[in-house]
């Protein structure tokens, strides 16, 4: 399968997979809500994934270029920024900031 | 309270503040998607098709990054899962809605319009649903505006600038929104360990076996935590 029909199919999927879930309890398509343990468990499921997706991410293979130690010493300033900030634009400015810092010596 | 005349005007201004993030967060996926492998179309249809920026950005880079389409849908659903919690949430508030808003409000269930209107269930169902699609469009149009504007932008920006590092940087900006107590910290730490751990696995599968792994160790934190 070549990447646009992958991509379009990928994005369609997810896109319906998406509207299922939000509006499946809205529109009474399951026969019960969900327990309180599920929706626990659910509480989770983000710091999960997006933990998952910065690993993979980053340390995924040959086609993102790897990651030496300036983009790690990038992503830590940025994280320290973002902690402290709690604000995504300050810490996207702190990282691609230390990144092209630090490049620009290196 | 909010009247019937100013819900409209209540939900624009809400969302405001709320669309800061949002802008840079729309364009780094423009971005994104004009340096990915997958058409420009495609890529800014997920725009309006997902209408949820992580899911989007997550197809965005696995559809380009050689793995297969199963497993680019499951990571896509992975990430979506939190929807299922909003749903719930909404659905008294929803029961009292025409039976057009039950189909169409949700499509704009994001997050932020989550977190908005969650705190308006008390009101009169006519205003809640005024002020429900006056943020819901608010979001929506800027969405569409900004990621467009990113994929203007990507290709004019020389390759030395190196701003595929800000995917990175951008899910880590959302998981450090995600981290509101220890069992939370706990899902992050093993679900990071156990997908390093598991990276041998086709098809980035171990994403969904550490983003597992991450859910039920938050959750065993929780249950045992004093």
């Amino acid at each position: 399968m070549n990447v646009f029909w992958l991509g379009l199919i990928a994005t369609a999927s997810v896109g319906a997979g998406t509207y299922l879930m939000r509006s499946i309890f809205i529109l009474s398509l399951a026969d019960r809500d969900l327990s309180p343990q599920v929706l626990q468990a659910l509480r989770f499921v983000a710091p999960s994934v997006l933990a998952a997706l910065v690993v993979s991410i980053l340390f995924g293979g040959a086609d993102q270029g790897g990651v030496g130690w300036v983009e790690v010493i990038a992503l830590g300033t940025g994280g320290a920024v973002g902690w402290r900030t709690r604000s995504i634009p300050w810490l996207l400015v702190a990282g691609m900031g230390t990144l092209w810092v630090i490049g620009a010596f290196v | 309270m909010l009247s019937i005349d100013s819900a409209r005007r209540r939900g624009m201004v809400d969302a405001l503040p709320l669309l800061t993030p949002v802008i840079p967060f729309a364009m780094v996926l423009g971005l994104a998607i004009s340096e990915s492998s997958i058409s420009d179309l495609v890529g800014w249809s997920g725009s309006s098709l997902i209408f949820g920026g992580a899911a989007q950005l997550t197809v965005v880079t696995l559809s380009g990054a050689g793995v297969g389409l199963l497993a680019v849908i499951a990571a896509g659903w992975v990430v979506q899962a939190r929807h299922l919690m909003y749903s719930a949430a909404l659905a008294p508030a929803f029961g009292l809605q025409p039976r057009w808003f039950r189909y169409l409000g949700p499509y704009f269930l994001v997050d932020q319009v989550f977190a908005l209107v969650v705190m308006r269930t008390d009101s009169d169902p006519d205003v809640f649903r005024r002020y429900y699609l006056s943020a819901a469009l608010t979001f929506w149009s800027v969405w569409q505006v900004s990621v467009a504007l990113g994929l203007v932008v990507g290709p004019v920006v020389p390759e030395s600038w190196a701003l595929g590092f800000a995917v990175p940087l951008l899910f880590l900006g959302l998981l450090i929104g995600a981290v509101d107590g220890p069992p939370a910290a706990a899902a992050a730490v093993v679900a990071a360990g156990v997908t390093l751990a598991t990276m041998g696995i086709p098809n980035r599968g171990g994403l969904l076996v550490g983003a597992l792994s991450g859910v039920v160790a938050g959750y065993m934190t929780q249950r045992w935590r004093p």
